[in-house]
C-alpha cells in the first residue's frame, strides 16, 4: 500500500514537472524597485505605470520615493550590497560622475544601439551630454530643471509701470536680457510699488541653491567655473562682477532678511505677489499660473523667459541601471519604454518636464499641455544650459562654493575675497 | 556568596557583554580603524593606512573649527538659559496653584514635538515676510534680522530653549519634590527670606539634581543637527554650522567616512572633557558644604 502510494507521487511529480517545463516562455515574475523623489514628476510616473504593466505582464514596478535628501545614501548602500536593493535609480547630475568613477552604473550603449527607433540623439544636447561619461552612456535623461527667468507679465504690461520706466529710464519695460537691466527693473518695481512688491525673491540659501541662482548671473557675465582645460576660474573679475551685482541685487530689491531664503519661500513670495521676478525651474510656471496651484487668483500672470545673458544653469535627473542590479535586462525594459518618444510625449502631456526635443515641438503636447511658448522657451533654455559642476567631486565644490557665496550676501566677507576663498578650495579638491 | 555562585553571575553576564560588543563594541573599533584609514564609500578598491593623517588634517580645516566652536556656543548658551528658565519654571509651578496640573502639562508641550518639525515651525514663524513674529516685533517698532550673520545661531539656541527647557524643569520640578521639608520649615522659623531660603537652601539641596539636568541636557545639546539642517544649514556662511552637521556633510554627502570617523572621536574627546571637569565641579562643590 505505501509503495503504491509512493509511485503514485512520484508520478505526480514527474507529471507536474513535465508540465511546468511545457509552458512556453513563462519568465517568472519580475518586480523592479525603483528610487526616486517625492516630486510631481514621481506621480506623472506613476500614473503611466498601469500602461507599463498591461504593456509588459512579466514585470511588476515598485516606486520607493522618498524626500531628496535621503536618497543619496540610500543609493549608495544599495551599490554596496551583493545584491542592489533598486534595480533602477535615478542620479542627479552632480552624482552622475562619481558614481560612474565608482563604477557603480551599467553602461547602456549596447542597449541603446539593440532599439533602432530610440532616437538617443532626440534628447535636448545639454541634458543627454550629463549622462555620458568618458564617451560612454551610463544615464538617459529623466526629466531637466534647468533655470529660467519667472516674471509677472501683468506687472510688465501695467500701462502705469510701463509708463513710468519709460519716463525714468527712456526705453520701454521689458523682462530683463543683461544683468544690468535685471538690477534696474528689479529695483524699479520696489521703488515703483512703494516696497510693496519687491523686485526678485532671490535664493541666496547656503549651499547648492545660493551657487545654482549666482551661476547664471556668472554665466551672464562671461564667467564660468572652470575653462575648457578645466583650470578654476571663478575668481576672475567678471566672476566678482558678477557677486557684487548680486549682492547689490539682495540688497537693493529683495525681500529683506531672506538671506536663508530657499525654493519655497521664493515661490511663496511669488505666489503671494511679493515679488516681480524669480529665477527658478521652468517647470514652475505652469504651478504658479495653475488656478488649483498656490498663486490662486494671480495664476494666468506668470510668464517664463530665459535668464539674463541666455546662458542658464542646467539641473536634470537621469535613469541608470546599477552595475549589481539583478534583472538588468528588465530595468531596461522599463526606461527604454518611459524614454521613448511615444511615452515622452505622454509623460510631458501629463504634466512631466520635457528632456526630448521631438516632445517640446509636437503640436499635440503643445495643445494638451501648457501651450507652444512654454516649450519653445523651455527648448531655448535646455539648448544653452550647464551643469553647477561636472567631475566626481561635483557635490563637494558645490557646497564650498555655496558657503563661500552666502558669506559674501551676509556680508562677512567682500565679493573679491569670498570667490578668492571659493578658488582656492575648489583647487585643493580637484588636487591642482 | 560562595565561588559556583559567583562563576553562575559572571556566565550570566555573558549575553549582554555579547551584546554590548557587538552593538556597541564593534561599531566604535571599526569607527576607529577606518579614521585612520583613507576609507571612502566611493573608492572602496583604494582603502589604505594613513597613521593620524586625518586626525593632524583637522589642525589645519578651518571649517572644523568653526563647527567646534559654534557647537560650544551652541550648547553652553543653550544649556545656561534652560537651567535658568527651567529653575524659574520649577519654582513656580512648585507652588501649590489651582489648575496646577494643567499648567504642567502645557509646559512640557514643547518636549513632545520632534526636532525636525520644531525646526520647520520656527523656520516659518521667523520668516521676515510670512512669519508671525517679525510681523509682531514690526508692529511694535522692531526689526530683526533672525537668520542673518549676527542672530542665526543666537535664534537656534533660543529655538533650543523654547524645546528644551520644559525638560530642564521637569527634571527640576522632580528634585524640587524630593527635597525634605524639615530644613525649609526651620528656615521659615528661623525668619529667612525667600532669597535667601532659595540661596542657601533650595539650590544647595537641589545640587545633585541639577548636575544631572545640565549633563543631559549638555550632551544632548551637543547632537544639534535638526534646527541646522531644516533652517540655516549651516549658513549664513558657516555661521551655524556645526559640528554634527559637519561630519554629516563629511562623511554622508561628500563619503569620507574616515575623515568624518576621525571628527567623531575628536567630538567624543571634547565631551568626555566637558563631562570630567563638570564632576570635578560638583565634587569640590560638595566637600566646601
Amino acid at each position: 500500500m505505501c509503495c503504491r502510494i509512493g509511485h503514485l507521487l512520484i508520478a505526480v511529480a514527474l507529471l507536474s514537472a513535465w508540465l511546468m517545463g511545457c509552458r512556453p516562455a513563462a519568465q517568472a515574475p519580475v518586480t523592479l524597485t525603483i528610487i526616486m523623489e517625492e516630486v510631481p514628476d514621481t506621480d506623472v510616473v506613476r500614473k503611466l505605470l498601469p500602461d507599463f504593466e498591461k504593456e509588459n505582464p512579466g514585470i511588476k514596478v515598485d516606486i520607493d520615493a522618498m524626500p531628496y535628501d535621503a536618497m543619496r545614501d540610500k543609493i549608495l548602500a544599495s551599490f554596496m550590497a551583493p545584491k542592489a536593493t533598486y534595480d533602477v535609480i535615478i542620479v542627479d547630475n552632480p552624482w552622475m560622475d562619481e558614481f560612474v568613477a565608482g563604477n557603480f552604473l551599467e553602461p547602456l550603449d549596447d542597449r541603446i544601439r539593440g532599439i533602432p527607433d530610440y532616437d538617443f540623439e532626440d534628447f535636448v544636447g545639454p541634458v543627454r551630454e550629463i549622462g555620458v561619461v568618458g564617451g560612454k552612456v551610463y544615464g538617459i535623461p529623466f526629466y531637466n530643471y534647468a533655470v529660467g527667468l519667472i516674471v509677472r507679465q501683468d506687472l510688465f504690461d501695467d500701462p502705469a509701470y510701463r509708463e513710468a520706466y519709460q519716463k525714468k529710464y527712456g526705453k520701454p519695460l521689458a523682462p530683463p536680457t543683461t544683468l544690468e537691466d535685471y538690477l534696474r527693473v528689479a529695483q524699479f518695481f520696489k521703488e515703483q510699488s512703494g516696497g510693496k512688491i519687491y523686485g526678485a525673491a532671490m535664493q541666496p540659501q547656503r549651499g547648492y541653491k545660493v551657487f545654482e541662482e549666482w551661476k547664471n548671473w556668472l554665466y551672464a557675465a562671461g564667467g564660468n567655473l572652470l575653462d575648457e582645460q578645466g583650470n578654476v576660474i571663478i575668481d576672475r573679475p567678471e566672476a566678482v562682477r558678477a557677486l557684487e551685482l548680486y549682492i547689490e541685487m539682495y540688497k537693493t530689491a529683495a525681500p529683506p532678511n531672506s538671506l536663508n531664503w530657499g525654493f519655497d519661500e521664493a515661490l511663496r513670495a511669488m505666489a503671494a505677489g511679493e515679488a516681480a521676478t524669480m529665477m527658478s525651474y521652468n517647470w514652475m510656471l505652469p504651478t504658479l499660473n495653475n488656478p488649483q496651484g498656490p498663486a490662486g487668483a494671480l495664476a494666468g500672470k506668470f510668464a517664463l523667459y530665459e535668464v539674463p545673458g541666455g546662458k542658464a544653469v542646467l539641473g536634470a535627473w537621469h535613469w541608470a541601471i546599477p552595475r549589481n542590479a539583478p534583472n538588468k535586462d528588465a530595468s531596461w525594459r522599463f526606461i527604454s519604454w518611459l524614454t521613448s518618444k511615444r511615452m515622452e510625449k505622454q509623460r510631458v502631456i501629463l504634466g512631466g518636464a520635457p528632456v526630448r526635443v521631438s516632445a517640446m515641438k509636437d503640436p499635440e503636447v503643445w495643445q494638451k499641455g501648457f501651450g507652444q511658448a512654454y516649450y519653445e522657451t523651455v527648448l531655448k533654455i535646455l539648448e544653452d544650459a550647464e551643469p553647477l559642476a561636472r567631475g566626481p567631486k561635483a557635490e563637494e565644490i558645490i557646497q564650498v562654493v555655496g558657503t563661500e557665496l552666502n558669506a559674501a550676501v551676509a556680508g562677512e566677507k567682500t565679493a573679491e575675497q569670498a570667490l578668492k576663498d571659493a578658488a582656492a578650495q575648489v583647487r585643493k579638491i580637484l588636487g591642482k | 556568596m560562595g565561588r559556583r555562585d559567583r562563576a553562575l553571575g559572571r556566565r550570566l553576564l555573558l549575553p549582554l557583554l555579547g551584546l554590548l560588543a557587538l552593538v556597541q563594541g564593534y561599531p566604535i573599533v571599526f569607527a576607529a580603524y577606518i579614521s585612520f584609514h583613507d576609507y571612502r564609500l566611493t573608492a572602496l578598491d583604494q582603502v589604505r593606512w594613513v597613521g593620524l593623517a586625518q586626525y593632524q588634517g583637522l589642525a589645519d580645516n578651518p571649517s572644523y573649527w568653526t563647527a567646534m566652536t559654534n557647537t560650544l556656543i551652541f550648547v553652553g548658551g543653550a544649556v545656561t538659559l534652560e537651567l535658568l528658565l527651567g529653575l524659574a519654571l520649577a519654582l513656580l509651578l512648585h507652588r501649590p496653584v489651582p489648575g496646577q496640573n494643567a499648567f504642567r502639562a502645557v509646559v512640557l508641550m514643547p518636549m513632545f514635538i520632534t526636532p525636525i518639525a520644531v525646526g520647520l515651525m520656527f523656520r516659518f514663524l521667523l520668516n521676515s515676510q510670512l512669519g508671525i513674529i517679525p510681523v509682531a516685533l514690526r508692529s511694535i517698532g522692531v526689526e530683526i534680522d533672525w537668520f542673518g550673520p549676527d542672530l542665526a545661531l543666537f535664534s537656534l539656541i533660543l529655538i533650543d530653549v523654547w524645546q528644551w527647557t520644559p525638560l530642564m524643569t521637569l527634571f527640576l520640578l522632580a528634585g524640587l519634590e524630593a527635597l525634605p521639608t524639615e530644613p525649609f520649615e526651620a528656615a521659615r522659623v528661623d525668619g529667612a527670606s525667600g532669597f535667601q531660603i532659595l540661596r542657601h537652601l533650595t539650590l544647595p539641596l537641589l545640587r545633585p539634581v541639577i548636575l544631572a539636568a545640565v549633563l543631559i541636557r549638555m550632551l544632548d545639546a551637543f547632537r544639534i543637527f535638526e534646527y541646522v539642517y531644516a533652517i540655516t544649514r549651516g549658513g549664513p556662511g558657516e555661521r551655524t554650522e556645526t559640528i554634527l552637521f559637519h561630519i554629516y556633510r563629511v562623511g554622508f554627502l561628500y563619503f569620507r567616512l574616515g575623515e568624518a570617523a576621525a571628527m567623531a572621536f575628536t567630538l567624543a574627546l571634547v565631551i568626555l572633557i566637558l563631562v570630567v571637569v563638570l564632576f570635578y565641579i560638583l565634587r569640590r562643590q560638595e566637600a566646601w558644604a
